[in-house]
């Protein structure tokens, strides 16, 4: 997953801790494994190098290329699982290497899902698209570890994939798992959320952007242009039933840019915008 | 003796703390510390002050 | 489009229906003040304090706990020396003036008024996975004291964390500071204008150390028991408390012709305590949860080298009426052998004791005290409560102490005092 996974389980001895962390990483690695695009002969190598060619996916497959469907209906084609090879153009290296329009325009060609036929199980994308999962992955991993783990035990535990986290209950030893969410500079502390069901998810890092004439670009990628969308806050954690919503909600606030506090009052949920 | 960690839901309620109202606590040390011989026991004495 | 997300959700994940979120950001902030007023019968000492404690938590479970408390006090305190069939002339503490005792009443110097300012802070944080340590600072200052301490702690948990133990240390260095001056232990109270026993300020140090063992028994029932060691050092005294000599026939106070500028109309001599005293005591509580109703229960038993043994016991039943207040009746017997220099007066027909103090703290008594609680939480989720007690002390003087005309007098100075608190606690 590219970051730190860890499952906390509140009582229980060693022996239930470690069945639990394996049940978890087990499906931690099976999703890895079958949809990392960077693994060769994967659902996801084999969409990416079909060169036109319709290709028929698994069950699960499917669920997730729905979902992402619905994502992008709903964004109005702001979240995009196919706008992965932009990637050539931008790198995120806190440097002021902003790519050129042209370099820009001819990847553009290649990004869009509106360009995918998609039904029945079956695939079919134009040659030199891609798609990438990851938008999705961590998230969808998290809450089908979590429905994992809960039916392993009643103990209840919290799994935490780099920051995207779920709980299967209100701990018993305290009245709520505590988790803290990264504050800016002045003050370390942060803030704390007392957290008794659901989960938490953060689009953003600080860390991924490129200063240009003084403009801060965000590896937030609009597929609709191309471009770093504008004034995207640095971080958004979000706190909703399932660690998917949660990310989903994060990822698509991002992409208001401006306007995402705003999209993010309007969805009721606990949210924490840190620009 | 003593419970599993998941068994802690009425420990964890806070009138099952030791102190449940610190102000009231440390009011009442400090009545008594100035109209009694002891003081102090639960924690630290009340103390601090000319009134004994 | 929540409501598309989660149906596409649910698809995805092959679920129904989910369970809804419970997130809240944790407060950072805990505010809990009080106002109290504690109030002695017979225009004895009124005190109106304000009391705060805020706490700020910070990541990690670190936490600074910072306290104010202003007090503002006034009234008449017993000055130590007996009742007399005829009114009795004392001179202030502060030498500048006298008051006048009628016949037949206890002895109350009501010079007494003071605003007393104190402080806490305090630091705690976690130490690896089972351990708590904690440090404070303490700082209070009337007119006539000033107070400075050190403390800190540590606790550690074992046992799967039903079991803490716990070690500390409090270290405080207070001057005293008395109007007028300090007098020298068993010289007499001068005549107004007179402070040639008079000494400059005094202090006292006292350490005090804690070992602390709370244990889990059931998922209901919590026990702790403590261990305190106290010594101070110093200046013990209270330099406003005479006693008063006497007659050894008829217990009568020996009479004095006052000054010119007034002063006492009999001889008062300035108690005389030892300079050190060795405290230990033994506390144990206990809290039992039963359907709902938590009862607290404690004991504490100290003695010291002064001779004073003392019993506590205090107990507490909170009784919720609703789901948001709830009702707590308290009751609280305490019970102290007298120190074994306490003395109700002096005998002129023998020798001077080294030690002698007639302050009614240091007698045999008993108090009571017995009080309700009303607690409830308001709209917006914040914390009142209210608490009336009555406190009340009945004590006995030695029988053995009593000379001639004392033994038909009312000696002991009971004391029966109101105490009313109103608190309000909210988290930000």
């Amino acid at each position: 997953m590219g970051s730190p996974c860890e499952v906390l389980t509140d009582g229980g001895d060693k022996q239930l801790a470690g069945r639990v962390s394996l049940l978890v990483a087990e499906e931690a690695w099976r999703i890895e494994d079958k949809f990392s695009r960077y693994l060769d002969g994967n659902i996801i190598h084999r969409i990416n190098t079909s060169q036109g060619d319709p290709v028929e996916v698994d069950a699960e497959t499917g669920h997730l290329l729905d979902f992402a469907a619905t994502l992008f209906d709903i964004s109005a084609g702001g979240f995009d699982i196919t706008s992965g090879v932009l990637r050539a153009a931008w790198v995120f290296d806190g440097t002021d290497n902003i790519p050129a329009q042209a370099d820009i325009d001819n990847i553009l060609g290649r990004v869009g899902w509106q360009h995918v036929t998609w039904a029945d199980l079956r695939l079919t994308m134009q040659p030199g698209m891609e798609v990438d999962l990851g938008g999705i992955g961590k998230e969808y991993a998290v809450d089908r570890c979590m429905a994992m783990a809960r039916s392993a035990t009643n103990v209840p535990a919290m799994i935490n994939f780099g920051g995207d986290l779920a709980v299967t209950g209100p701990p018993v030893t305290r009245e709520a798992w505590k988790v803290g969410i990264e504050g800016p500079g002045v003050d370390a502390a942060g803030k704390r959320v007392a957290l008794r069901q659901g989960a938490l998810a953060t689009s953003g890092d600080a860390r991924r952007f490129l200063l240009h004439d003084g403009v801060r670009y965000s590896h937030i990628l609009d597929p609709r242009t191309g471009w770093s969308v504008p004034d995207a806050p640095s971080s958004i954690t979000v706190a909703a039933d399932t660690c998917t919503q949660a990310g989903m909600m994060s990822t698509l606030a991002m992409l208001r840019g401006t306007e995402a506090e705003q999209f993010l009052a309007a969805q009721a949920l606990l949210h924490w915008c840190r620009r | 003796m003593g419970v599993q960690p998941w068994e802690r839901e009425i420990l964890a309620r806070e009138d099952m703390q030791l102190t449940t109202d610190p102000l009231e606590a440390a009011t009442d040390d400090h009545i008594y510390f100035s109209k009694e011989a002891s003081s102090g026991g639960r924690g630290f004495g009340g103390g601090g002050c000319g009134c004994n | 489009m929540s409501a598309t997300l989660a149906a596409a959700t649910c698809a995805l994940l092959g679920t129904t229906a989910m369970t809804p979120v419970d997130a809240q950001e944790e407060p950072k902030w805990d505010f809990n003040t009080s106002l109290l007023y504690y109030g002695e019968d017979e225009n004895r000492v009124q005190d109106l304090s304000l009391k705060s404690i805020i706490r700020r938590l910070f990541a990690d479970d670190r936490t600074l706990t910072l306290g104010l408390t202003v007090d503002s006090l006034t009234g008449a305190t017993p000055s130590g020396a007996i009742r007399q069939d005829v009114p009795q002339s004392f001179t202030r503490p502060s030498g500048s003036g006298s008051y006048i005792v009628p016949a037949g009443e206890l002895p109350l110097d009501d010079t007494f008024k003071d605003t007393r300012l104190a402080i806490t802070a305090g630091w705690q944080q976690p130490t690896g996975e089972k351990g708590l340590l904690s440090a404070g600072f303490s700082a209070s200052k009337e007119y006539d004291y000033l107070h400075t301490g050190v403390n800190a702690s540590y606790a550690h948990d074992f046992n799967n964390r039903n079991t803490t133990v716990s070690a500390g240390f409090a270290f405080a260095k207070d001057s005293i500071e008395s109007v007028g001056g300090a007098p020298i232990p068993l010289t007499s109270m001068l005549d107004v204008g007179d402070i040639s026993n008079r000494v400059g300020d005094q202090d006292k140090d006292v350490l005090d150390v804690v070992f602390g063992v709370s244990q889990v028994i059931s998922k209901n029932l919590l026990v702790q028991g403590n261990y305190s060691f106290s010594q101070a050092d110093g200046y013990l005294n209270n330099p406003y408390k005479v006693l008063s000599l006497v007659d050894g026939v008829t217990g009568d106070t020996l009479p004095r012709i006052p000054g010119n500028e007034g002063g006492p109309s009999g001889v008062f001599l300035f108690e005389s305590r030892p300079d050190e005293r060795t405290q230990h005591s033994l506390y144990t509580q206990a809290k039992y949860y039963m359907n709902g109703k938590v009862l607290d229960a404690s004991y504490r038993y100290m003695t010291d080298d002064w001779e004073i043994d003392s019993h506590t016991l205090d107990v507490r039943y909170r009784w919720p009426i609703g789901g948001s207040s709830y009702i707590e009746p308290h009751v609280r017997y305490y019970t102290q052998t007298e120190a074994e220099f306490y003395r109700l007066s002096l005998d002129d027909s023998a020798p001077l004791p080294q030690f002698a103090s007639s302050d009614y703290r240091l007698g045999n008594f008993d108090a009571i005290t017995a009080g309700l609680k009303y607690g409830w939480k308001t709209r917006n989720e914040n914390d009142m409560s209210i608490r009336v007690e009555w406190y009340t002390q009945s004590g006995t003087v030695p029988a053995g102490q009593l000379i001639g005309n004392q033994a038909s007098r009312d000696n002991y100075p009971d004391l029966n005092a109101l105490i009313v608190q109103f608190s309000y606690r909210f988290l930000r």
